[in-house]
């Protein structure tokens, strides 16, 4: 709840719409209140009437016509003002996130590749978005509409003030708030099921071959079944506390309507109360309803925005990755690169790099070479500062890296990395991540030295095809030479290239290969790769293991 | 209807059929419910019209007040079981298909190139069959009880008074007429409306998992600016659509509204005799009846535009299930496991064999010939990307290559999965750890291993002495693909796997990758060891465990090289 509340300055700005929403809603429901009642009044007055066509028919049809209109109109202006503020409040959340996210890359542990992460962060915003609309607002409205009608009890039939207030607070405030504590549990153990299914399909696809070899796919399909069955009876269980949440408040109306029936009949027999009235009341008792009615959804919204808000504040609670300096210093163009006696290793692992030491001039091209896992990524996150190294320093032009703004750094530094991902997005925007600025010239020109100017110029729209996962123009080989022209586009003097030729042919990568020295022309090039060099593609080639260069 | 849209729809119909009874009780009991409604709205208006109309004393009508009451909670309970029975219905549905699709996806090769990542595959298989659930819990009993309860109310009403009769018997009917008509100009805008809204959820979730390189970029404010901008962009287009789509749902409110107003000012206007439709004269409980009846006639379409979008949700992920993992068949393949089976040791004997690349645009090896005799240990060199993997992926019959491939001179493709799988072990270049404990983890290689015999394994590989140190022995449990162990730690797991299996045919692809060089020996020593009477073939960096085999290939230029090797044991 208290994570809630700390969203409370986005949602403030746009309180105004939401309030016109919530107002209109009210309006909907007491409209239908009216339509009920007042029919209920109107056809026990006529029936009793004597009077026959003298009957005063003007109030009564009026209401009833009234009532009917105010309903279908506030009904339509609630729904498209509340989605309205809806819709403003995702973009407001979204660019929250973004903001939010941006200082705190790399996150610490997971990576944002992990669908899982990007699934839940989005789901996490959504059920924040709606959560006014379809949580907090149904929960006002019940409580409001229910402390109306318990007024105009006290006003006409105070016998029945008490049993249908109490009927109605129970419902509105009590059975919401026990669901919450008792749902809290049931949800997290459902959660934790849950993931223990994804695990299990991630373990049977990606240890596929594995489990084929063993001959244990029937083990592993028995698991699944098993975790299967778990998380059907951890959601069942929740299902169910949300199942006896509706018949709780469906009791509840019943007792109320009961009790108000009960002391109108009284009333009526001892004649303080009219017959017309009493049906009127009855009748707006029962159209009442429609406030308890979406209680249970509510609440179940309600925990899970309660538990998304809580997830994105402990993300937006997260220090800055790194620090800051205090006195940023200015990254000459010709910097030097150097590691002098580096040691780093990922969490409690035993480390990757130890004691390494390398230095890289101005303008050289050098690689690093090794088998996988052998730490080479590593190097290149700790120029960019992306991690810092336990022991040692790495520095620029003589000045540890840590002395710059990361900004500065890493405007200086093009990255080219293993997951460098090819965005939803026309070519052109893809390109213009790299700067900018860049004109059509310098685009064409960044695709030429990356070998994808032919295959963009015979795209139907070139510059302007629309690919990523949903345009699927690309290969595996073409996404990755497009994520190196936009290195190339940027204007950084120092090019970090991490298995640039990972999904390319052995042809195309020699032909990249022999490239590569003229495309990087004027620029310090670090390049990392297991694959096999032809001559003359760099200035020098390092191996790495056992965490130093040999 | 589009051709994808009706399979969909009998996909839906296919997948209802293992609901089961839980489904058909989920279905039938609101209908139940539906009866007892009527029954509960003749006796409360029963009750205010003897009150009102005759002044009955309120103790005799008692009986009738906790009848209404007692109908009140029988549907309350009704319902409630209803719907906790839908629930049950939805989740059997949800686990078969879960079942189906992951056995499906387990049938195929674990080589197969056009099978979805795990990542997707899991999407698919998890959150995409959760989406199913609205559909069947709640949008299918809503649908059956808009079919069917309105013209029930209308039939009960009808022979009491035909003109509300009438007007309900049209008027509800009307009403979804009406709505697909106000939709149906909205239809064009709302379909490209939703696929410009995937598409900017979807820009936001690509965005999102590539955020670390647009910082990189220093590309911070102008993304976000970009976000907000195009989330905005959307939004005003959004709503011009939103201004017509809601007036389907203003239509359902008019013809509720029309039909409360309706019978109210038709019952009055007969009461002052100013319309004198009826031949039999009107008493209030009837009219009071007609008038609780007129929004119940309403209610159950209301339910059904409520639940409306399950359907939609349901659609679209059947359809995503279907893009990434393909037709799927009514039942689970069955999938069992294979025993390992102790035999003589297995010769291989190689001819004309090509390998390519995985996109089959390259050949790595070509037109090799070798032969291997039953216990014999050899080791096969090369550098990365050489083929060595896609060498032992062959002979475990895990690719399919040009060239015959004999074992034991019998061709591979003559062998029964079975006694293949049974009889050979490969440990693959990337073995994967599976969620759970480091003793699950060796056992997978024979399920129901004895405790000591996984001790002894671990012992062997080189597990036990680091797994002394964790809080639980043997029992640690480790993430998802070994996370929390080191590379060498996982590496020495998987080899452990080894040590529980009678193999004729050992197959290692790089089996001390990640090891330092006492490990290596130490472990490669239980390997050998452990081998003697086995034919071993392992595919290696390592000149050290090249040098301790019997025979010794480099691969060199897409053929194979002889090449000494220094200690030569006196093996078969």
């Amino acid at each position: 709840m208290r994570a809630l509340l700390t969203f409370l300055p986005l949602y403030r700005r746009r309180l105004g719409a939401l309030l016109l929403a919530l107002l209109l809603s009210l309006v909907t429901i007491v409209s239908g209140v009216g339509l009920l009642g007042t029919s209920g009044w109107f056809i026990t007055a006529s029936a009793l009437t004597t009077a026959g066509l003298a009957f005063n028919l003007f109030v009564p049809s009026a209401g009833v016509r009234a009532f009917s209109f105010v309903r279908i109109l506030a009904r339509y202006g609630e729904r498209l003002i509340g989605h309205d503020a809806t819709l403003r409040l995702l973009s407001d959340l979204r660019g929250w996130l973004f903001a939010a996210l941006f200082p705190r890359l790399p996150l610490p542990d997971r990576s944002l590749r992990h669908g899982d992460l990007v699934s839940r962060l989005t789901a996490d915003v959504d059920a924040l978005d709606t959560a006014f609309l379809v949580a907090v607002g149904p929960l006002v409205s019940a409580v409001v509409v229910g402390a109306g009608m318990t007024a105009v009890m006290v006003w006409l039939l105070p016998g029945a003030a008490l049993p249908y207030g109490l009927a109605m607070a129970a419902a509105a405030l009590v059975v919401p708030t026990l669901m919450v504590v008792l749902g809290r549990n049931a949800g997290r153990r459902s959660v934790e099921a849950n993931a223990e299914l994804r695990a299990q399909v991630l373990d049977g696809v990606a240890g596929h071959a594995d489990l084929t070899l063993l001959g244990v796919l029937g083990t592993a399909v028995r698991r699944f079944a098993g975790a299967g069955l778990v998380a059907s009876g951890e959601r069942l269980r929740l299902g169910g506390l949300a199942t006896a949440g509706g018949f709780a408040v469906q009791v509840l109306a019943a007792l109320a309507l009961v009790g108000t029936l009960l002391a109108g009949l009284d009333a009526v027999a001892a004649g303080r109360l009219e017959g017309p009235v009493m049906a009127g009341l009855l009748l707006a008792v029962l159209a009442s309803f429609e406030v308890t009615s979406t209680i249970v959804r509510s609440v179940s919204k309600a925990t899970s925005a309660m538990a998304a808000a809580e997830r994105l504040q402990a993300l937006a609670a997260l220090p800055p990755a790194v620090a800051e300096p205090t006195q940023p210093q200015v990254i000459t163009p010709d910097a030097s690169i150097g590691f002098d006696r580096v040691t780093f290793g990922y969490g409690s692992l035993p480390p990757v790099l130890d004691d390494f030491s390398l230095a890289i001039g101005a303008g050289e091209r050098v690689a690093i070479s090794g088998p996988s896992g052998a730490g080479k990524s590593t190097i290149l996150r700790l120029l960019l500062r992306l991690a810092e190294p336990r022991q040692g320093q790495v520095t620029l032009g003589g000045t540890k890296v840590d002395q710059f703004a990361t900004a500065d750094l890493h405007a200086h530094m093009a990255l080219l990395s293993q997951d460098s991902p090819v965005f939803i997005d026309t070519v052109r925007n893809n390109l213009l991540i790299g700067r900018d600025d860049a004109s059509d010239e310098e685009l064409w020109a960044a695709l030429g030295k990356a070998q994808l100017e032919e295959h963009v110029a015979s795209l139907p729209r070139g510059l302007d095809t629309l690919i990523g996962e949903a345009g699927r123009t690309l290969s595996a080989g073409q996404a990755r030479r497009l994520c190196l022209a936009r290195a190339l586009v940027s204007a950084a003097p120092v090019l970090l290239l991490d298995e640039p030729t990972d999904a390319l042919d052995r042809e195309t990568e020699l032909a990249f290969f022999e490239t590569l020295a003229e495309a990087t022309k004027g620029r310090t090039v670090v390049l990392v790769t297991h694959a096999s060099l032809p001559e003359g593609t760099v200035d020098k080639i390092y191996t790495l293991r056992g965490g130093r260069l040999r | 209807m589009t051709a994808r849209g009706q399979t969909s729809r009998k996909m839906l119909n296919r997948l209802q059929r293992h609901g089961g009874a839980a489904l058909w009780l989920a279905m039938i009991l609101p209908l139940i419910g539906g009866g007892l409604l009527v029954w509960q709205a003749w006796t409360l208006a029963h009750v205010l019209g003897e009150t009102i109309e005759n002044h009955a004393a309120p103790q005799a009508l008692m009986p009738s007040v906790l009848l209404i009451l007692g109908l009140l909670i029988v549907r309350a309970g009704l319902g409630a079981i209803g719907e906790q029975a839908g629930l049950v219905g939805a989740e059997a549905i949800k686990q078969q298909l879960r079942q189906v699709l992951f056995a499906q996806r387990l049938a195929r090769s674990p080589r197969d190139a056009d099978a979805p990542a795990s990542g997707l595959s899991a999407s698919a298989i998890v959150d995409q069959v959760e989406a199913l659930d609205g559909y069947f819990a709640r949008y299918l009993p809503a649908s059956i009880q808009a079919a069917l309860l309105p013209l029930v109310f209308g039939a009960i009403i009808l022979p009491l008074d035909w003109v509300a009769g009438v007007l309900f018997l049209v008027t509800a009917p009307l009403i979804p007429i009406f709505m697909a008509l106000v939709g149906w100009g909205a239809q064009l805008a709302t379909d490209q409306q939703a696929q410009a809204l995937s598409h900017l959820s979807g820009r936001f979730a690509d965005r999102l998992r590539g955020i670390l390189t647009l910082k990189l970029f220093g590309r911070a404010e102008a993304e976000t600016a970009g976000i907000v901008q195009a989330s905005e962009a959307l939004r005003v287009r959004t709503l011009r659509v939103l201004r017509i789509a809601f007036l389907s749902s203003a239509v359902l409110e008019f013809f509720a509204a029309l039909g409360v107003a309706g019978v109210a000012l038709y019952v009055g206007l007969t009461f002052i005799d100013y319309l004198q439709l009826r031949t039999t004269p009107l008493t209030l409980s009837t009219g009071m009846f007609l008038l609780l009846m007129a929004p119940e006639v309403y209610n159950p379409l209301r339910l059904l535009a409520a639940h409306y979008h399950d359907r939609a949700t349901a659609k679209a992920a059947l359809l995503e299930i279907e893009t990434q993992l393909g037709d799927f068949p009514e039942a689970a393949s069955p999938l069992a496991d294979i025993e390992p089976r102790a035999g003589t040791p297995i010769g291989v004997e190689l001819v004309g064999l090509t390998l390519r690349t995985p996109d089959r645009m390259r050949a790595v090896l070509q037109d090799l010939s070798l032969s291997v005799k039953p216990g014999q240990h050899v080791a096969l060199l090369g550098p990365s990307g050489s083929g060595k993997s896609t060498f032992l992926e062959r002979l475990a019959q895990l690719r399919e290559a040009e060239g015959s491939v004999q074992l034991d001179d019998r061709a591979i493709s003559d062998w029964p999965e079975a006694e293949l799988r049974g009889r050979s072990f490969l440990l693959p270049q990337k073995p994967r750890l599976i969620h759970g404990s480091i003793a699950d983890n060796i056992a997978l290689a024979r399920p129901g291993a004895s405790r000591r015999d996984i001790q002894r394994a671990a012992e062997q590989a080189l597990v036990a002495p680091f797994a002394a140190a964790l809080p639980d022995g043997l029992d640690t449990i480790i993430g998802e693909d070994g996370l929390g162990l080191s590379g060498g730690q996982a590496q020495r797991v998987a080899v452990a796997r080894l040590f529980l299996r009678e193999a004729g045919l050992i197959l290692l692809d790089e089996p001390t990758a990640h090891l330092d060089q006492a490990l290596e020996a130490e472990v490669m020593g239980n390997i050998l060891a452990f081998a003697q009477g086995r034919t071993l073939i392992v595919a290696t960096h390592s000149l050290a465990v090249a040098a301790s085999m019997d025979k010794a290939w480099r691969i060199a230029g897409g053929g194979l090289l002889d090449m000494p090797v220094r200690r030569k044991r006196g093996a078969a």
